[in-house]
């Protein structure tokens, strides 16, 4: 009795925790969606109004509009597809049946990412333009199967000869059909309709491949969100998306029963009817209030359009809605986070872009693989705003100056703690000093570290010279014992927690650093240093040029200039912008400008090519592992 | 009852290599209750969806009323079926039901309600009307199915083993039914069934079927007292079936023991095909027999006693209304008119036939 006791209450707790599990990171979400304070650790008291501002935010409504209407779009489509193809592999021989249900459920059990990508390589071969429509083709696709999963078993239970008894009292197929067939198969077809909505609403992976420019659903920009640093709207939108699959898979377990036994009672229909319909009624009348209100947003909308696929937080908003207002040309903006994300995406001419923003080293790739489109400079008068000192550092990357207008750029330095340091620092030599012994940061990264050990010497950072290298890795050995710790990010709050004398850092986050700080100081050694530029090109497949040069021309307007350099805080190579900044001490500041005599010897990546790409790696992991 | 309503010619119909109908031919007269009967796979339902429309045969013609309607879809034709398990519209009120047909007709509301009314009371199903199929029990649910195939007037009505899910006793009821709702309607009825019984009570004329082949046509009488082969003879009702040497003419020896009979024309010495039906064998005194036996089981049914006599190294079923106990010596005494003779078959196919069951 006793041992039977503890088994159950074993048995309960087992399948406890379980649940917990299962529902603790839910359940986390959905607390810290109610979390007056932004911070993840702390409780600030309950609150919905991570709920409002997020009814409030534009382009999450607009996403949230794509993703209903997408989903209920490719949900009917998928229906109708998938119930007349159940019908017509229900008809087929047995052998035939089985092959065919096989070959349809091989899409669901597929990988997404594999399907996916070859729905976005099938696109880019029929020279489809990646955008609302090739996410809803590719929607519909993945749905199809789900609706076939759930329309064969109504199918299979319905009696074939209901279907030859209304021919037989003279109903024509199609008739017979829709008065006797489909309403033994309507729970099927309901539950695979709501299948074929989740999914479709559920969808990131799909959907990320096979989007275009300007076009997201709610997935897509949750990550696109989520990647800027998580927004507590986001825990609010994620509960609510949890929501609506939850009521959905609850929709889809309950509607397909039939009641037993009933008559014919009007009143006892009527009391019926709320509950079923009024769900799919508010979804309709959502859609539909969502269509209005796109058609309310878009009237303002011309046909003029440039596409921009930049940096994420690489402009400021406020000067997209300007432009869009002086000009009246629409601006479609994307974003991504790496050099190498964007590349394959220009390659493969599946987006049209006009206007994109690569590092110095990813425009020579570009230009040597024949991407870029040159510049009409006639239509960049504001080119004369830009400093001649980048538009000469450019030529490392753009020989001609033909295809590039510079944005943003930084050099890599050292900043030092003057508490921590006897003189002033000057040079590289400094990270080879043993009095510095555990006070060194060193970047966690291969072209930046074998760029600091190459300058020290006085090579290139661009060397390909097997002398060169060997040399600067054995340099780089050397200093291992030296260094406290190899890092990227962490070097801005080791250096502002005190926690290291000297840092090797990139001068956008020198400038924040020093405002925590006064002690921090930043130099570019005299040996030289790196500074990079990101610029923007226009792609050769630009379906709009002149609208990409008119907003190219735009951003090198002094005001927009100073406009963008207050919203990201890099150095903006804008001469007449820099003039228009009002604090005195960062106008002058020789960390955000450096002069001429600063940058001497400086230098900018170049792609040297896969071969020697690997042999840094190689060199890399031999000093990482020494 | 003499015009040919329904003509089957040559029919032939065949699923995955295996000859499910060969060149069959069949006359149906109007005002008719005919059965096709037989054992599962014979062919009867295929015949009856053929001339439903359901299945179209490989080669061979359907005639209906002088028309070929071979090719003719099943909403076209002028016959209704009744489905072997109803196929009533679950979500279909009873009266929504009846009305199917009538609705597709374009007949008026006034006409419709009418026939809804009339065929209720036809099939004793008054007020059920506004009661949904799922609610009614099996048999009520089958008037159901009559009842939406009559409304339309048909000239023929099929039906495929209308009876075959219902218990013994509504069985028998709806049997009556189907005579009496026959006999008001004054239509053809095509009946298929497997149920030996069921053809005897209700049809003018039973067809056996077997193996894509009709055995015999006749009247239930002819198919019971006269089976013109071994299968027949099997199938309807119990037999005994023996090997025998036809001697001369009214004279046959079975089991080494020569019985007369009625039969003439088999010449001399001929084997054939004897049957002798349970309940023509008397159970006499030893001395009185022809032949000589002892009862084996005994098992009571009712109506009478159904026993097994070993005699002659043959087991005999015999049905009698009195009693013979298990172990007692009897002998067997059969009547001339009594023993039916038969042709060996002599075709493969038929060979085949009289093996099954």
């Amino acid at each position: 009795m006793n041992r039977k006791k503890t088994h159950f209450i074993g048995r309960k707790i087992y399948l406890g925790l379980i649940l917990f599990l299962l529902y603790a990171p839910i359940g986390t979400l959905i607390i810290l969606s109610f979390n007056a304070s932004k911070s993840r650790a702390k409780w600030g008291g309950f609150t919905g109004k991570w709920y409002i501002s997020l009814f409030q935010d534009n382009a999450i409504m607009n996403a949230l509009y794509t993703t209903l209407i997408i989903a209920f779009v490719s949900a009917i489509a998928a229906t109708v597809i998938g119930t007349a193809a159940s019908i017509g592999i229900h008809s087929m021989k047995s052998r035939a049946r089985t092959i065919c249900m096989g070959i349809t459920n091989i899409p669901m059990l597929n990988a997404d990412i594999v399907t996916g990508i070859s729905l976005m390589l099938l696109f880019i071969a029929c020279r489809f333009t990646l955008g609302f429509s090739t996410i809803l083709l590719a929607h519909i696709t993945f749905n199809i199967p789900y609706v076939i999963l759930s329309v064969m078993p109504k199918l299979r239970q319905t009696n074939k000869r209901t279907y030859e008894a209304a021919l037989d009292l003279g109903a024509s197929p199609v008739y017979a059909f829709f008065k006797v067939v489909f309403p033994d198969i309507l729970p099927g077809v309901v539950s695979g309709f709501l299948m074929a909505f989740t999914m479709s609403l559920d969808d990131f992976i799909i959907t990320h491949f096979t989007k275009g420019p300007g076009v997201d659903t709610l997935s897509t920009k949750i990550y696109s969100e989520v990647r800027k640093g998580i927004r507590p709207e986001m825990y609010a939108l994620s509960t609510l998306l949890f929501a609506t699959v939850i009521l959905l898979m609850i929709l889809i377990n309950t509607s397909p029963k039939e009641p037993k036994s009933r008559t014919k009672d009007p009143s006892a229909k009527q009391r019926r009817l709320p509950v079923r319909q009024v769900i799919p009624v508010a979804l309709i009348l959502l859609i539909v209030g969502g269509g209005i209100f796109y058609r309310v947003q878009g009237t303002s909308a011309s046909n003029e359009q440039v596409v921009v696929y930049n940096w994420g937080e690489y402009l400021d908003p406020e000067a997209i809605e300007l432009f869009e207002k002086e000009t009246g040309i629409d601006v479609v903006y994307e974003e991504y986070e790496t050099n190498e994300i964007m590349y394959p995406k220009i390659l493969s001419h599946a987006i049209a872009y006009d206007v994109v923003c690569p590092s110095d080293y990813m425009i020579q790739r570009m230009i040597e693989n024949n991407l870029l489109a040159e510049i009409n400079w006639d239509n960049v008068p504001n080119i004369k705003n830009i400093d001649p000192t980048y538009m000469d550092q450019s030529k490392s990357f753009d020989p001609e100056n033909k295809y590039s207008v510079p944005y943003c750029f930084g050099t890599v330095g050292i900043l030092y703690n003057k508490t921590m340091v006897d003189e002033p620092i000057d040079s590289w030599d400094v990270l080879w000093d043993e009095a510095y012994k555990d006070n060194i940061l060193m970047q966690d990264s291969v072209r930046d570290a074998f760029a600091v050990a190459l300058k020290r010497r006085g090579y290139s950072l661009n060397s390909t010279e097997v002398g060169e290298l060997t040399r600067a890795t054995n340099d780089l050995i050397e200093q291992k014992p030296l260094v406290q710790a190899y890092v990227i990010d962490q070097v801005r709050d080791k250096m502002i927690g005190n926690e290291a004398a000297i840092g090797v850092i990139y001068s956008g986050e020198a400038i924040y650093t020093q405002r925590e700080n006064h002690n921090l100081e930043y130099v570019i050694p005299k040996e030289g240093s790196n500074v990079w530029i990101d610029s923007w090109v226009i792609p050769k497949n630009a379906e709009n040029k002149e609208n990409a040069e008119a907003f190219i021309n735009f951003l090198c307007r002094p005001d927009i200039a100073l406009m963008n350099f207050e919203f990201i805080t890099y150095s903006t190579p804008n001469l007449e912008g820099r003039k228009l900044i009002e604090d005195e001490e960062i106008r002058n500041s020789r960390i955000a400008f450096p002069t001429g005599e600063d940058l001497k010897n400086c230098e900018t990546f170049r792609f040297l090519g896969d071969d020697v790409d690997s042999y840094y790696n190689e060199l890399w992991n031999k000093v990482k592992s020494s | 009852m003499d015009r040919i309503l329904i003509d089957l010619i040559d029919i032939t119909k065949s699923y995955d290599d295996q000859v499910i109908l060969d060149n069959l031919n069949l006359s149906i007269r109007e005002n008719e209750f005919l059965t096709l009967l037989g054992p599962s796979g014979c062919g009867k339902t295929t015949t009856l969806r053929i001339m439903g429309g359901f299945e179209t045969p490989d080669s061979g013609q359907v005639i209906f009323d002088g028309e070929d309607i071979t090719s003719l879809p099943p909403n076209k034709r002028n016959l209704n079926t009744v489905f072997q398990k109803y196929a009533l519209f679950s979500h279909m009120t009873i009266a929504e039901n009846i009305a199917f047909g009538l609705k597709i007709a374009k007949k008026t509301d006034t006409y419709i309600r009418d026939k809804i009314h009339y065929a209720l009371k036809l099939v004793n199903l008054e007020g059920f009307g506004s009661r949904y199929p799922d609610s009614l029990s099996g048999g009520q649910q089958q008037r159901v199915a009559i009842a939406r195939a009559i409304v339309n007037e048909p000239k023929v009505l099929l039906l495929d083993e209308p009876l075959g899910a219902l218990d013994l006793k509504l069985r028998q009821d709806m049997q009556y039914e189907l005579i009496r709702l026959k006999n008001e309607l004054g239509i053809t009825f095509i009946y298929v069934t497997h149920d030996q019984e069921e053809a005897l009570t209700m049809s003018d004329t039973i067809i056996v079927m077997n193996q894509g082949y009709i055995q015999q046509m006749g009247t239930p009488e002819d198919i019971y007292n006269e089976p013109q082969n071994a299968f027949v003879a099997d199938f309807i009702g119990e037999s005994n079936i023996l090997d025998g040497i036809m001697l001369e003419d009214k004279l046959v020896e079975i089991l080494g023991v020569k019985f007369p009979c009625v039969d003439v024309g088999f010449g001399k010495n001929k084997p054939v095909d004897v049957v002798i039906r349970p309940e023509d064998i008397d159970l006499v005194d030893p001395s009185q027999g022809t032949m000589q036996g002892i009862v084996t089981h005994l098992i009571f049914k009712g109506v009478h006693y159904e026993m097994e006599v070993e005699a002659n190294g043959f087991c005999w079923l015999v049905h009698s209304t009195d009693m013979s106990p298990v172990g007692q010596r009897v002998g067997l005494h059969v009547d001339p008119f009594d023993i039916q003779i038969m042709n060996k078959p002599e075709s493969e196919d038929e060979e085949a036939v009289s093996i099954d069951e």
